[in-house]
């Protein structure tokens, strides 16, 4: 019999993932899925992104009554100025990462460290067209490259865009005089025009959303995947456990957080020297492991090849962190950046759980702040684990462990890359393709971002993917979407049995399932690299492509510069709920229809799995009978 | 019958009841507040909210007076008080635009159509099994209905 | 077991009765109209326009009396009121009754004016059987020539512009619904009667007609000698409450049946309501008083207050206006004014109270402007936010029961 007298009297919102819905439900700790009841009314202005806080008149809302603020802003420009600060908050957010990923490239050569593909770098050098003395040295020049580009004034062009993007659409971006300036720069000149009495053009500033869009995509999403091959190695297909059943309680257990993978290139391999090793077992632990959660777990998960020892698999995504923490056997988080949740705090503090943070950017408000530095690395490394090691031996056998060692799977696949899957097809894209042109393969489509929980946790995401391989088409996934896609066994090669009769046989001929995981959002670049090298095979421009994306559950600003980047790509994109633009009816047309003049893509807003499913379908069908297929 | 009891002291002017009622009363077709048009006067709502240049807010919202002035104003016949379940219904066919009732109501709840062809009164939500949407929509429970 | 008699079955009237059978469910209630149905004179422009038929400009519903359990004595016209033995008496009939309602309305007036009040081809514009006439005439000629141009005769106006007629608006007043409008707002409707085809001729008056072999009135002469063809005439100049059957009765009445402040007249356990009592002229004060007079008939006291009778909402052609109190000056009177396109609000204040408010275009909400006239509230210190008063300005509750309640 169920009892639970310990679990909170709010209800918690669904999941996808049925079994971790009710073992959240019956948590005694608070987490975002007993929140969401709480915040169900949510502000309808804000909903439809018309209220305005630019500036001490307002807030101002837009009403029949009152159909522009103070300042006589009117619903679009409003909603375009909130839109555009969104996305190049999002924006920023990516170039950091890719920043960061860069510098640590560079270090990696100025200190001759590890290299673990000399492959992805070799790659890197020659897109970029750069020599170097050795691979340390080219290390240092293909960092130099990315961090050149980040630092060129907004009205310098970046150099490395007509390198990594498709020709087609360079061309394109041209006649829309979107190629973007220095990263940095784009960032903050859109800021600037969104401050109080600034830009009020709506199309205008549409239009620097695609610019930042690109910038994001090639240098935040598409460089931070390449760069980061070179430190820490090249995707492998392979199987791997995901779900809390990789926690296990004998080890020291470190959960990571975050998007900059590299930050931990160093702590990784440490954890598993003998002598760090030893503290773990004067403690009491068999010795360290890593458990995957949020981005930076499943980007371990996809190199899982190179980390068998130190990390047994990914739990789960953003929003399963706080469940993840409350079954006890975590002693330290370990984050970078987000999604990191703010609602782990409490159940931190309960749990005697040390909160360390290696960059301020995701400072958390009871976390320790160890900055991550290259010099003292090891220094600081040690201290960290020291930390950890305290804790275990505080916590353990003082807090309650409510283990779900049955939870997620064994074998679902993982470490998809734009490179692995290629070698998989033997090295070329013929074998996709071919099974596309015969109608075996309906389409593509990235269910790709975020996950969310205020109208179900995966819900839409896991709906729309299963109603899409049904429907024949290969599902690619990356970003917290293939964390909840994953642990509901939709990437066991046994879900082909949930797809279409072609699809199905395709999988089971190659023996994949019909969901692919890319990994992390930053992955969803690499999506993109496989549709421009299908596209370039096949001689056509990418909106020409039986290809759609789906954010459906799309949850913060860097989607929301993804999605600009897919619609810069000429993709069309679903999105789950609007992204708090639909009080301009100038925005959502430019969004939802005048794009495809434009670039090619647009935005398809359904928040119904099935119907969604069936627009996408529609979409591919179309592409497919354009292209005579 | 019912009320729909006021706590201004509850309120934050936050217009959640303002997008409720419009929502529950458009009549394009739509659903949902995503889609809902906020500069279109003919989803305007039925209840208002005003600072009371106090730091507060008072909630205007119709009463459906024991003694409605609306209904011993209106000469069409269209707004009657029912005594079984207590509402002041509106009944826009019989309407005839006159507009006594907007003059009558000493509360100023009343407001007219952009077509000026009818008027827009609180109606209790009657099409909704769940009663007042901006009851539901209030997240501080400044309104709520009660049986008087 | 009481009967109760009603004379007249309008706003008061009916109010009356509902209120009456509300009281008494067992009582007998009888309803004597000289109209064949209840119909509201404020709609009758919409019987006109064809845009409604009798049954839609019932303001009750089409059962109202089956379902009360009222008798209605249709197309009777009362004739006496035999007061000492409780009895009215219609045509060869005679009803008994143990309280009477008086309820005759008011009926239109023509001026000695030549001609005008034996011509048979001019009409007034108070009952359906007038519309009825209007309509029949309407067929023979569509040269209308309308005296007046207060409410009535502007919704007669409006009607018969709809379809198509040929109308001619004379008015003694230099603007148009003088009572109810200003200048600027008069010449807001004026317009807009005229882009519909209405001629308007201010400050002039008829003094004389020409008239056919059978007495029907072809030409109306000016007061400026001009002469104005016409197929017919509808007098809009002025109402007179009907008060023929209390002076054939020996009810008090001079200009109008005389009550007191529980609509009782002089004779005992008769009382009177509407536009016969000349307290006021809106549908609204004709249906409280029907149902004060109707809870003093049953027993219940209730006292009714004097009417404020200067209000009026008006909608022509979309152009909507609400006016209340007096908007003719007295001195020491500020006026305030708030104009913009397609808005236009005046308020009087005189010694820190509203006295006049003026409105055209958006009224909505405005309600509270005619409480505040009415009350004569005290608006020191909010006057100069006059156009934007709310009830939020005098917000309270009771706490009771949860209605509002003005906090002054």
């Amino acid at each position: 019999m169920n009892t639970c007298t310990d679990c909170l009297s709010r209800n918690t919102c669904a999941s996808a993932d049925k079994p971790m819905e009710e073992y959240i439900r019956q948590l005694p700790l608070e987490t975002a899925h007993h929140r969401v009841e709480g915040q169900s009314t949510k502000c309808g202005f804000g909903l439809q992104g018309v209220c305005c806080r630019l500036c001490a008149n307002g807030p101002c809302r837009v009403t029949p009554k009152s159909p522009r603020g103070i300042c006589g802003a009117n619903a679009d420009t409003i909603v375009a100025r909130n839109f555009l600060r969104a996305v190049a908050a999002g924006s920023g957010c990516y170039i950091h990462v890719v920043e960061n990923t860069a510098r640590q490239l560079k270090n990696t050569g100025l200190h001759k460290d590890k290299i673990r593909s000399e492959k992805a770098l070799n790659r890197l050098a020659e897109i970029f067209g750069v020599t170097g003395e050795d691979k340390y040295d080219l290390c240092v020049k293909v960092a130099d490259k990315v961090l050149s580009d980040l630092y060129r004034p907004e009205y310098e062009p970046m150099e490395l865009v007509e390198k990594l993007a498709y020709a087609p659409r360079v061309k394109r971006w041209k006649e829309l005089g979107i190629m973007p300036g220095g990263a940095k720069g784009e960032v903050f000149n859109n800021v600037v025009k969104t401050s109080t009495n600034l830009n009020s053009d709506p199309v205008e500033m549409l239009v620097s959303c695609l610019r930042l869009g690109i910038s994001t995509g090639l240098y935040g999403l598409q460089l931070t995947n390449l760069l980061n091959d070179v430190v820490l190695g090249d995707p492998e297909i392979r199987m791997a456990p995901v779900g809390m059943n990789v926690i296990d309680p004998d080890y020291i257990n470190i959960l990571i957080t975050g998007h900059q993978h590299s930050l931990f290139t160093y702590i990784q391999d440490r954890l598993l020297d003998e002598d760090v090793v030893a503290k773990a077992k004067a403690a009491g632990a068999k010795g360290f492991k890593l458990v995957g959660c949020t981005c930076v777990g499943q980007d371990l998960q996809l190199r899982g090849a190179h980390y068998t020892e130190i990390f047994d698999g990914h739990a789960g995504n953003n929003y399963i962190s706080e469940a993840v923490l409350s079954c006890g056997a975590i002693d330290a988080v370990l984050s970078e950046f987000n999604c990191t949740l703010p609602g782990i705090e409490p159940i931190c503090d309960e749990l005697k759980i040390k909160q360390i943070c290696l960059d301020v950017v995701a400072k958390k408000a009871n976390a320790e702040y160890i900055p991550f530095n290259y010099e003292t690395r090891e220094a600081d490394g040690d201290r960290i684990i020291d930390e950890i090691v305290a804790a275990y031996k505080e916590r353990r056998g003082n807090v309650p462990m409510k283990l779900f060692t049955d939870h997620g799977n064994k074998n679902s696949l993982t470490g998809v890359s734009e490179g692995s899957l290629k070698a998989f097809l033997g090295d070329s894209w013929k074998p996709l393709i071919d099974l596309i042109v015969a109608g075996k393969i309906k389409g593509l489509a990235g269910v790709v971002g975020c996950s969310s929980v205020a109208y179900g946790h995966d819900t839409l995401t896991a709906e729309l993917a299963k109603e899409l391989i049904a429907k024949d088409i290969l599902v690619l996934t990356a970003g917290c979407s293939s964390g909840g896609l994953e642990n509901i066994g939709l990437m066991t090669p046994e879900a082909a049995e949930l797809a279409g009769p072609n699809l199905k046989a395709v999988c089971k001929q190659l023996g994949i399932p019909p969901v692919l995981n890319f990994g992390p959002c930053l992955a969803i670049g690499r999506l993109e690299i496989v549709a421009t090298e299908i596209a370039e095979e096949l001689g056509v421009d990418l909106p020409q492509l039986p290809l759609v994306l789906s954010a459906a559950q799309w949850l913060e600003e860097q989607a929301l510069a993804d999605g600009a980047f897919a619609l810069a790509l000429g993709l069309p994109l679903h999105l789950g709920v609007p992204p708090f633009i639909t009080g301009s009816g100038v925005v959502t047309k430019v969004l939802t229809e005048d794009m495809v003049g434009l670039t090619g893509g647009r935005v398809i807003v359904d928040p119904d799995g099935k119907s969604a499913a069936n627009q996408l379908e529609a979409i591919i069908e179309e592409k497919r009978k354009a292209l005579n297929i | 019958m019912k009320r729909i009891f006021i706590d201004p002291a509850k309120c934050d002017g936050c217009k959640n009841c303002t997008l409720a009622c419009m929502e529950s009363h458009r009549q394009d077709g739509g659903k949902g507040l995503y889609t809902l048009d906020l500069t279109d006067p003919a989803n305007q709502s039925r209840n208002f909210i005003v600072a009371d240049g106090k730091g507060g807010y008072a909630p205007v919202f119709c009463r459906h007076c024991d003694v409605p002035d609306c209904a011993g104003a209106c000469m069409s016949g269209a707004l009657q008080k029912n005594m079984e379940n207590g509402l002041v219904e509106y009944d826009k066919e019989k309407c005839a635009a006159c507009y006594m009732c907007v003059m009558s109501c000493r509360y100023g709840v009343p407001a007219i159509s952009p077509d000026r062809k009818r008027i827009i009164k609180c109606d209790f939500c009657a099409h909704l099994e769940e009663g007042p949407a901006c009851v539901r929509a209030c997240p501080k429970q400044a309104i709520e209905v009660r049986e008087v | 077991m009481e009967r109760f008699v009603i004379i007249g079955a309008g706003a008061a009237g009916i109010s009356a009765a509902q209120v009456l059978r509300d009281v008494r469910p067992k009582d007998t209630i009888t309803v004597i109209s000289t109209d064949e149905k209840v119909h509201s004179r404020c709609m009758l422009h919409k019987y006109l326009g064809h845009e409604r038929d009798a049954q839609g400009i019932n303001f009750v519903d089409a059962d109202f009396f089956e379902k009360h359990d009222i008798t209605h004595i249709a197309c009777q016209t009362v004739d006496k009121i035999d007061t000492e033995g409780k009895m009215v008496c219609y045509g060869e009939y005679s009803a008994p009754y143990d309280k009477l309602l008086i309820a005759t309305g008011a009926g239109f007036f023509i001026p000695p004016i030549p001609h005008f009040r034996e011509a048979p081809n001019v009409f007034g514009f108070r009952d359906l059987s007038d519309a009825l006439k209007i309509d029949e005439a309407f067929a023979r000629g569509k040269r209308v020539f309308i005296v007046g141009s207060g409410l009535v005769g502007l919704d007669a106006a409006s009607a018969l512009c709809e379809r198509g007629a040929d109308v001619t608006i004379a008015e003694m007043a230099p603007r148009v619904m003088p009572l109810q409008t200003d200048e600027y707002a008069a010449s807001v409707y004026q317009k807009a009667f005229e882009e519909h085809g209405c001629k308007f001729l201010l400050g002039i008056g008829a003094s004389d007609a020409v008239v056919d072999g059978d007495g029907n009135i072809t030409e109306v002469i000016l007061s400026n000698g001009d002469h104005v063809p016409c197929d017919f005439i509808i007098m809009a100049a002025g109402v007179r409450p009907r008060i023929q059957i209390a002076l054939d009765s020996g009810i008090a009445a001079e200009r109008a049946i005389q009550v007191d402040d529980h609509l009782r007249t002089s004779a005992p356990d008769v009382y009177a309501a509407g536009d016969c009592t000349g307290l006021s002229g809106v549908w609204p004060d004709a249906m409280a008083q029907g149902k004060a007079a109707a809870w003093n008939m049953a027993g219940v006291e209730e006292v009714y207050e004097k009417p404020y009778p200067f209000k009026n909402t008006s909608n022509f052609f979309g152009v909507t206006m609400l006016s209340a109190g007096r908007l003719d000056l007295t001195e020491g009177a500020d006026v305030l004014v708030h104009k913009t396109a397609g808005e236009y609000k005046k308020a009087v204040i005189t010694d820190g109270k509203l006295t006049g408010y003026l409105s055209l275009g958006d009224i909505s909400n405005e309600g509270l402007y005619l409480y505040l006239i009415r009350t004569g509230t005290d608006l020191s210190g909010k006057t100069d936010k006059i156009f934007r008063l709310t009830f939020a300005d005098f917000y309270g509750i009771n706490e009771k029961n949860g209605e509002f309640a003005y906090q002054v």
